[in-house]
């Protein structure tokens, strides 16, 4: 938030000094501006004032202020958003922990060269320029406990009494959707692994070869700091993108079974939209949103103190 | 499976060994030999979970061309004993593949080319401008690719409702022309930041003016980070689905991702369709997809992505 307040001061003062260049700089700023600012940067504000007020949705009826009400409504009598919470940081560190390995190892696999390289890249990326809502789709059909083909291929193996109503159990569905997402994210975070792997010198490489350094000696003196800026890119956007999950969950459980598998962004959505309660939506937008800043500061910080070397 | 693993110096098979190889003491063949095992190991393990990976295509694929008897009697992984090609041409028809896929095309086509220049516009203001406090403006626009989407949809919905907006192709178009903007604009600020200032101090020497700086030096050099921001923004635009179950109602107004929800919530049972109708829906994207494909596959987007 401390972003946002600081803007206005700052601009001012930019327009007092130094006239012309910032003068030169509107037209080409103002397009994106004007719509970054109406429709991005206004409609997270107003959902911070939101979650002091309480709406219904309806055009003719106002807005009336509430106070702290909704928050407490949220931390004291709301069961599902403590599950959502939960939910919404156990998937970002599942997120850190399995498809962020499983990526790195398939970009350092498929950096070298082989027989059907693209063949291979090509497969695991596809399934990321899918729909996160077909995917559901696709995977709600395999999950199907009567027809689906991970049952039927459990049964045909003699691991039938593995066999689950995967989508209907509190206890299985969340990991369930998941597995999904790790199959629909890992090609492109391997994109990412890949192109920094790029910008690996190579003579150091090799450098370190003939100094006798071993496989994994190399990995992690020549080739994990080389990706040291990739890796904060791939961990960031993997945060972002876990906090952001809604599609996979609407399109497969829509939350359930018994809200177990709902999600922040989901949950916010819900309150607003199907329990017509705005406030609370927004207060629960708004909790998401200071975990979204916590995350992304730090790295904001990074990157810009970069740019000055 | 013979002349699987190729790795890079080493001459493995027999019709490379045969031409120049030098002679070289005996110790280098042996080490080459052993890499080539760790190379086959590697490529069957890449194989078995490549294949691994294609299995809900095949599954869905299978599905799509399915009787509902074949669906509810034989096991996914049998060929059909007919094939249903009338799938297709049901789900074309009950999921109105037509009207929602035009409503997505027209958005995709106006959105991803006039999102894109609005962002390159603001970049290079910020990155070749250099007014003061560049750096507050470049915070404010990269803060917004941080933040979930979801967050603002409450408001956004009470904002297009007050503008009569609501349900409309414009109502659309304009938050998704906001969304897209701020990581363009972070990735563009990084390409255009990185060229040298002597080739517009020459430009302008030469009298060009500041748009023609931007639109005939500065555009082209970025080329590669347009492209690759094109590719991603495409297939972001023709998935997105959270604002647009948001903000559209009617169902002449549905993109393509609402339509397969909305086709999986009514016709959960015919699956048949249902995958065919998912199938028809990724056919634009994995034609963008396939057009870009060397940017993604081949290491070409090392230079777009800014580490």
């Amino acid at each position: 938030m401390s972003v946002v307040a600081t803007a206005p001061p700052g601009q001012t003062r930019t327009r007092r000094r130094q006239p012309r260049r910032f003068a030169q700089a509107i037209p080409y700023l103002l397009p994106a501006a004007i719509l970054y600012g109406w429709f991005l940067l206004y409609p997270i504000i107003d959902s911070v004032r939101l979650s002091f007020q309480e709406w219904n949705g309806f055009r003719n009826s106002p807005r009336q202020w509430v106070g702290l009400d909704n928050y407490k409504r949220l931390f004291t009598a709301d069961p599902v958003f403590w599950k959502a919470a939960t939910n919404s940081l156990i998937w970002v560190v599942l997120s850190l922990a399995v498809p962020m390995i499983l990526s790195l190892l398939l970009a350092l696999a498929l950096n070298r060269k082989m027989r059907g390289r693209n063949l291979f890249r090509s497969i695991f990326y596809i399934p990321a320029v899918f729909a996160s809502i077909t995917v559901a789709a696709m995977w709600s059909w395999i999950y199907n406990p009567n027809f689906g083909a991970l049952n039927q291929t459990l049964e045909a193996i003699g691991l039938g009494s593995l066999k689950h109503s995967w989508l209907g159990e509190p206890k299985i569905a969340f990991y369930a959707i998941f597995v999904a997402s790790i199959w629909q994210g890992v090609g492109f975070n391997m994109v990412l692994f890949l192109a920094g792997l790029q910008q690996v010198p190579n003579d150091l490489v090799e450098a370190a070869k003939i100094d006798g350094a071993s496989a994994w000696q190399r990995f992690w003196v020549v080739v994990m700091p080389a990706l040291r800026p990739t890796t904060v890119v791939v961990i960031i956007l993997t945060i972002i993108n876990s906090l952001k999950v809604f599609d996979l969950i609407v399109g497969m459980t829509a939350g359930g079974p018994a809200q177990s598998s709902q999600v922040l962004a989901l949950w916010s959505y819900t309150q607003s939209f199907s329990n017509h309660t705005f406030g609370q939506g927004g207060a629960t937008a708004t909790v998401l949103l200071i975990m979204s800043l916590c995350l992304v500061v730090p790295y904001l910080a990074w990157s810009m103190k970069g740019d000055e070397k | 499976m013979t002349a699987a693993p190729a790795a890079p110096a080493a001459p493995a098979t027999p019709a490379a060994a045969i031409p120049a190889l030098p002679p070289t003491t005996a110790a280098v063949p042996r080490r080459r030999k052993r890499r080539d095992y760790v190379g086959i190991a590697l490529w069957i393990s890449l194989a078995i979970s490549s294949l691994l990976w294609a299995l809900p295509f095949v599954f869905m694929f299978l599905t799509s061309v399915k009787s509902k008897k074949d669906i509810s009697q034989r096991p996914t992984w049998y060929l059909p004993t007919e094939w249903m090609w009338s799938n297709y041409t049901d789900a074309i028809e009950t999921g109105n593949l037509w009207g929602t896929g035009t409503n997505s095309l027209i958005i995709s086509v106006i959105k991803v080319p006039l999102g894109l220049f609005l962002a390159a516009l603001a970049a290079y203001a910020i990155a070749r401008i250099r007014f003061k406090r560049y750096k507050l403006a470049l915070g404010l626009f990269a803060a917004g690719a941080m933040v979930p989407i979801q967050i603002g949809l409450g408001p956004l919905f009470s904002t297009m409702l007050s503008l009569n907006l609501l349900d409309t192709r414009w109502g659309l178009l304009l938050p998704y022309l906001a969304f897209g903007i701020p990581y363009q604009m972070f990735m563009l600020y990084g390409f255009f930041r990185a060229i040298p200032d002597e080739l517009e101090e020459s430009a302008q020497l030469d009298g060009a003016g500041r748009f023609r700086q931007f639109w005939q030096i500065c555009l082209p050099l970025a080329k590669p980070a347009l492209a690759a921001l094109f590719i991603l923004d495409f297939v972001a635009t023709w998935n997105e689905y959270a604002m647009a179950t948001t903000l559209l109602q009617s169902k002449t107004n549905w993109t393509i991702p609402v339509a397969v929800q909305g086709f999986s919530g009514q016709h959960s049972t015919s699956y048949g369709p249902l995958n065919a109708f998912i199938i028809m829906s990724a056919v634009p994207v994995l034609i963008v997809y396939l057009m870009f494909q060397r940017y993604f596959v081949q290491g070409a987007f090392a230079g777009a992505i800014k580490g």
